[in-house]
């Protein structure tokens, strides 16, 4: 059975992967049911018949060789319910009569020990016997004796036992197919429960889903509900955003309205300068608030082709800044992957090179790199450089984010906050051309284990 | 100079074009990508400005299709996403800056000055050799497969030197003189490593080398 071609129901995959299986295994029962009861029978009527044609050859080793001393006629048949031939060298009896045509051919064979005699036709014969021939001799005379049983009888009632097995295997199939069908709708009832609780859920009846459910499923509730924190944690703080957002916003337009609503007052140069400067307040908010909602952090899945995007971004600032030389040095692979969300490693290697391109006389340096699973970064140029006092300033300036215009430190600004998300380190040194050096550390791996949600 | 300003906010695009006019230029203005994709195909520009968000399409599809009918005025694109990612795209698909909503009027006109600068003089011009093609002025490789790979400097200076002449063997010296680089004495260990990079690009047998000679570019190796 294909099991690409997944069921989609967890019940049907269970029939499906059951029920051939145990009409397989019950079927294969029956036939070695079959095939046993067979070897039974014909063992034991083998033995017997073995047993009987010893008791003959003693009873003619004992006459000495004269069967017509021996009761002919239908005792023996009578006492042993058999058939028997015994040939001697004084003639044939075969009892009972009827069987003449089955045993006489055996009596001139070879054949020594049991006999099997299948579909033969003749009249008042059985069509199957066993037989057990053994030939003999006393006195220097030989004997042959047969002895018979009519199998056709034994067989069919072989036969009946075996139907009936057959009836009472389909009865244990159909109970089994029913006790499967209840076990999986019995080991199923939790995800109704599930269902019906992210229904309620949804409909706000409960903030959670409850937690006592099966062991399996524990994981799986608990993870949903820490999904539900994480997601109310975001909602609260995008929330909060847009209330401060809104409200740092509103002063500036009713400010600008005011001055635009009232006609009798002139625009002059003094005014206008005023009314920009608060839509320029109104867009540093903006995008303030638009930063830190880009702002991914660090979080499971997420990860950065450090190499397509440096050389994307140097490809660009190469392009934007056509007198200057942009280069990468690393050793990382072209695919590699870093833990680090594409968008704030584009925020870090952008900022970052856009300072430099900005200062350097002519060439800028990208280095990337991996350290025992620490990630390094390391942007150098070629221009006037900070001084070493001056460089503890760089990207703090003493400012929050958000009181931060663009043009003066904003980008390094950003770039600080990002990595302190990712727990790393930002430092300056000078280049060995004299210019400035900045060096990004970020932990790569083992860093998402113990902080699964944020 | 006469210049193409695309933007569908009439407020903005007025007060523009009537400052772009004050500085200079003789401003025609498109409200929809159809109207800039003509424009801009028929007349001829020394610059143009793209608004992105245009209302029957994206301002970048109609830059990628000026670009492949061979219209070769520089742009500058006005968004007001400032992702580096945006940026990236923007001048992948053909721009030749870019500036963020809202920007000040002076930056605007300074901005397009130096791109008009940059492209004076400037031809659209293709170096091809085998099946690869390098786009001189914006410094990209494109392979029989059609992917476009952007280079740095040093990688598209050195290429474009190994490509001129397909076959022909380069030393390291010849090399080096397409470096600039911190070190006064580069070593020659830098070129390998440029070497090892653009045969990343190009496939490691289009770049062969000549033991104790130097370097040579296959165009024809698979």
């Amino acid at each position: 059975m294909p099991i690409a071609a997944r069921p989609h129901s967890v019940r049907a995959m269970l029939l499906i992967l059951l029920l051939p299986a145990g009409i397989g295994l019950m079927a294969l029962a029956w036939i070695i049911h079959g095939a046993l009861l067979e070897r039974m029978s014909t063992d034991f009527v083998e033995s017997r018949l073995k047993d009987e044609v010893a008791f003959l050859e003693h009873q003619i080793r004992q006459s000495g060789g004269r069967t017509d001393t021996l009761q002919t006629g239908d005792y023996f048949q009578e006492v042993f319910h058999h058939a028997f031939a015994i040939a001697s060298p004084s003639g044939q009896s075969i009892s009972p009569k009827t069987w003449t045509p089955l045993l006489r051919p055996l009596l001139s064979s070879e054949q020594e020990g049991a006999v099997r005699v299948r579909d033969a036709e003749v009249p008042a014969a059985p069509s199957e016997m066993l037989g057990y021939r053994r030939a003999f001799t006393v006195d220097g005379n030989s004997f042959v004796v047969i002895v018979a049983e009519d199998m056709e009888a034994l067989q069919q009632s072989q036969a009946e036992l075996h139907t009936w097995t057959a009836v009472v295997s389909v009865l244990l199939v159909i109970l089994m197919i029913g006790s499967i069908w209840v076990g999986i709708s019995l080991a199923l009832r939790p995800v109704v429960g599930l269902q019906a609780s992210l229904k309620r859920l949804q409909s706000g009846d409960i903030s959670r889903i409850n937690a006592n459910g099966p062991e399996e499923f524990r994981p799986l509730v608990r993870q949903l509900n820490q999904l539900l924190d994480s997601l109310d944690d975001r909602l609260e703080r995008s929330r909060d955003a847009l209330a401060n957002l809104s409200h740092s916003v509103k002063t500036p337009i009713a400010a600008v309205r005011q001055i635009l609503e009232d006609t009798s007052r002139p625009l002059d140069k003094n005014l206008r300068r005023e009314m920009a400067s608060r839509l320029d307040d109104i867009d540093a908010q903006l995008e303030s608030e638009m930063r830190r909602s880009r702002f991914a952090g660090p979080q499971v899945g997420q990860s950065a082709c450090p190499v397509k995007q440096a050389r994307d971004l140097l490809w660009m600032l190469g392009r934007l800044y056509p007198d200057k030389s942009f280069e990468l040095s690393t050793d990382l692979p072209e695919h590699h992957r870093w833990p680090v969300e594409e968008h704030d490693l584009n925020e870090i290697l952008g900022n970052l090179l856009d300072n430099a391109g900005k200062w350097s006389s002519r060439w800028v340096e990208l280095t990337l790199g991996e350290d025992q699973g620490r990630l390094k970064i390391i942007i150098s140029d070629d221009g006037a450089g900070v001084s070493e006092t001056a460089r503890s300033q760089l990207g703090k300036r003493g400012l929050r984010l958000d009181e931060q215009t663009p043009g003066h430190g904003l980008g390094l600004a950003i770039v600080h906050a990002i990595v302190e998300r990712y727990q790393g380190q930002v430092h300056y040194t000078s280049s060995k051309a004299g210019g400035l050096s900045a060096v990004v550390e970020i932990h790569g791996s083992d860093r998402f284990g113990s902080r699964s949600s944020n | 100079m006469r210049l193409l300003l695309v933007e569908d906010d009439p407020l903005l695009a007025n007060g523009l074009s009537a400052q772009l006019e004050k500085a200079g230029f003789s401003v025609d203005t498109a409200r929809t990508a159809r109207e800039a994709r003509q424009l801009g195909q028929q007349e001829s520009y020394q610059a143009g400005i793209l608004d992105l968000g245009l209302p029957d399409g994206n301002g970048l599809d109609v830059l990628r299709q000026w670009r492949t009918h061979k219209v070769s005025f520089p742009v500058l694109i006005l968004t007001a996403r400032g992702d580096w990612q945006d940026k990236v795209n923007g001048l992948k698909a053909g721009a030749d800056d870019y500036l963020a909503k809202p920007f000040q009027t002076e930056e605007l006109i300074a901005r397009l000055h130096a791109i008009v600068r940059r492209s004076e003089g400037r031809i659209m011009d293709t170096l091809t050799a085998g099946r690869f093609e390098l786009d001189e002025n914006r410094q990209t490789l494109r392979a029989g497969d059609q992917t476009e790979h952007s280079l740095t400097g040093t990688e598209f200076r050195l290429l474009r030197c190994l490509m001129s002449r397909p076959g022909q063997v380069f030393s390291k010296e010849q090399l080096l003189d397409q470096l600039y680089s911190l070190d006064d004495t580069p070593s020659e260990n830098v070129i390998e490593a440029y070497v090892r990079r653009l045969r990343k690009l190009v496939g490691p047998d289009t770049i062969k080398t000549r033991r104790g000679q130097g370097y040579l570019f296959d165009a024809d190796s698979r």
